[in-house]
């Protein structure tokens, strides 16, 4: 016969295991959904009644630093920075799917877009080959050169976990900035030139490889493949 | 009395007379020669002077292996930094360029103890008057050599007809000094295209923003060692000395092609 205590600690046991095995698959679900949020890419619920629209994105290629053009359906926001935002974070996303051409690790990696009326300001130089007086290669946002009216500077906020897991190269680094770059300069067409922060702050260099610290021109940046 | 008169105007005569056939005699010789110094330049009788064969251009290749220190580059796989594949790489290419008779300057022999920032490998490179500027790098993505020279665009002809000294001796901007060197950068690069492609490397080329290349007063090319294969890794002894003893031939070919030879 099996003492009452005993019988009282062994259905006490089963229940405390019970429970653990209970609160143990709730944490494993938990987990399940917080990964898959992260695989989930897309940055901002598009609103209802906003429909698709065909938007270009520049898409990089590791196997012969090539830049495509390619066409995607959307539903963006129509509010400009949160547009950008969207189809930056799409782009991003596009890398992080399985047999991607130019993979990345997959997360959140745009946390904000800034747009920048540029300034107007009259040309100084009287070389006619340089009319803005601007160095070559030198940010004509620096110096001051004239732009087009209503010209813009978008502003690119990276996520530093983002930067921090990109892969480090020259190659890699080159594609992921020309590809956001060719990518704003095929839908933004206000957008003259490009600037990249992360987390907020300046950076010398993406992974360790490509210049941060500079403008970015946006100019076409779709190359014919392998040379 | 007389007598004393008499020898006294035949003397003088005889002094006048002398005087006068030193005169005429010095009139007809011709003048010493004046010193070069006392004369007009445009007047100096120039000395025969034997014209000296041109100097052929220091053959002077610069390497810099990128990253070192702290600044440790790309992981590489099997416990591999950037900064170790890279830097065994430009010794091996240092012992190729040594053998063929070009002097070597490098960035560091060994790790830093602190990294050496891209500005003082740039003033490093530009002191040296290299012929040839190759900044090492090396990644886990990608196949093959990628080889990439500078996104600045090339400098526009400078017009020296002009009189405004201040566009004729505009000064250099830090910045952009690779300017004036991108045409020959892209021929480099060509160079070394060839030579990979010929010892059968996948090669690929590019424009990347990359510091210190836009800083070098050069002709400069960044060479990174990519896998070759998924089996073949940038830190593979043959694989790196395939890639030493293509960009050895091209550095001969580019000296070649820069000092008519002469070596």
């Amino acid at each position: 016969m099996i003492p009452r205590y005993q019988r009282i600690l062994f259905w006490s046991l089963a229940l405390a295991i019970l429970l653990m095995a209970v609160f143990l698959l709730h944490g494993c679900q938990q987990a399940r959904e917080k990964l898959n949020r992260l695989q989930n890419q897309t940055p901002l619920a598009a609103p209802a009644e906003t429909a698709p629209e065909t938007f270009h994105l520049a898409m990089a290629s590791d196997a012969d630093n090539s830049i495509a053009m390619v066409d995607r359906q959307l539903a963006l926001p129509t509010e400009p920075t949160a547009r950008m935002r969207a189809l930056l974070a799409q782009l991003i996303a596009e890398y992080s799917y399985k047999n991607s051409s130019h993979p990345l690790a997959s997360g959140p990696a745009i946390d904000d877009v800034f747009l920048l009326d540029l300034p107007l300001k009259p040309a100084t130089s009287t070389n006619p080959s340089n009319p803005a007086g601007t160095p070559p290669g030198e940010s004509a946002f620096a110096s001051g050169a004239p732009h087009s009216p209503g010209g813009q500077l978008a502003v690119i906020n990276l996520s530093a976990a983002f930067a921090d897991h990109h892969p480090s190269g020259i190659e890699a680094e080159t594609l992921t900035i020309n590809s956001m770059v060719g990518t704003l300069f095929a839908n933004f067409p206000r957008i003259e030139q490009v600037r990249f922060v992360v987390n907020g702050q300046p950076r010398d260099t993406l992974a360790g490889h490509a210049d941060l610290t500079r403008t970015y021109q946006a100019v076409n940046t779709t190359t014919g493949g392998a040379q | 009395m007389t007598f004393t008169r008499t020898y006294a105007a035949v003397l003088l005569v005889a002094l006048a007379s002398a005087a006068a056939a030193a005169f005429l005699h010095a009139q007809t010789q011709p003048q010493p020669p004046v010193p070069a110094t006392a004369a007009p330049p445009s007047q100096v009788p120039q000395p025969a002077v034997r014209p000296t064969p041109p100097q052929p251009a220091r053959a002077v290749i610069f390497l810099d292996p990128a990253h070192g220190g702290t600044e440790t580059g790309a992981s590489l796989g099997n416990n591999m930094a950037e900064k170790e594949v890279v830097l065994a790489f430009a010794q091996r290419l240092r012992a190729a360029l040594a053998s063929a008779n070009l002097s070597v300057i490098t960035t560091r022999d060994s790790d830093l103890a602190t990294p050496l920032p891209t500005d003082q490998r740039a003033e490093a490179a530009n002191r040296a008057h290299a012929l040839a500027c190759i900044v090492i790098h090396a990644t886990a993505s990608g196949t093959g050599v990628h080889l990439y020279t500078s996104s600045l665009p090339p400098a526009p002809l400078n017009d020296t007809s002009g009189t405004d000294a201040t566009t004729r001796f505009a000064p250099t901007p830090w910045e952009s000094a690779q300017t004036g060197f991108v045409d020959q950068s892209h021929k480099l690069s060509d160079v070394l295209k060839a030579t990979l492609a010929k010892a059968s490397l996948p090669v690929i080329t590019g424009n990347a923003p990359l510091r210190p290349l836009d800083n070098l007063m050069c002709p400069a090319v960044a060479v990174e060692i990519a896998p070759n294969s998924a089996a073949v890794s940038a830190s593979d002894n043959t694989y790196q000395q395939q890639i030493v003893f293509a960009v050895a031939t091209a550095m001969q070919m580019w000296r070649d092609q820069n000092t008519g030879g002469a070596h």
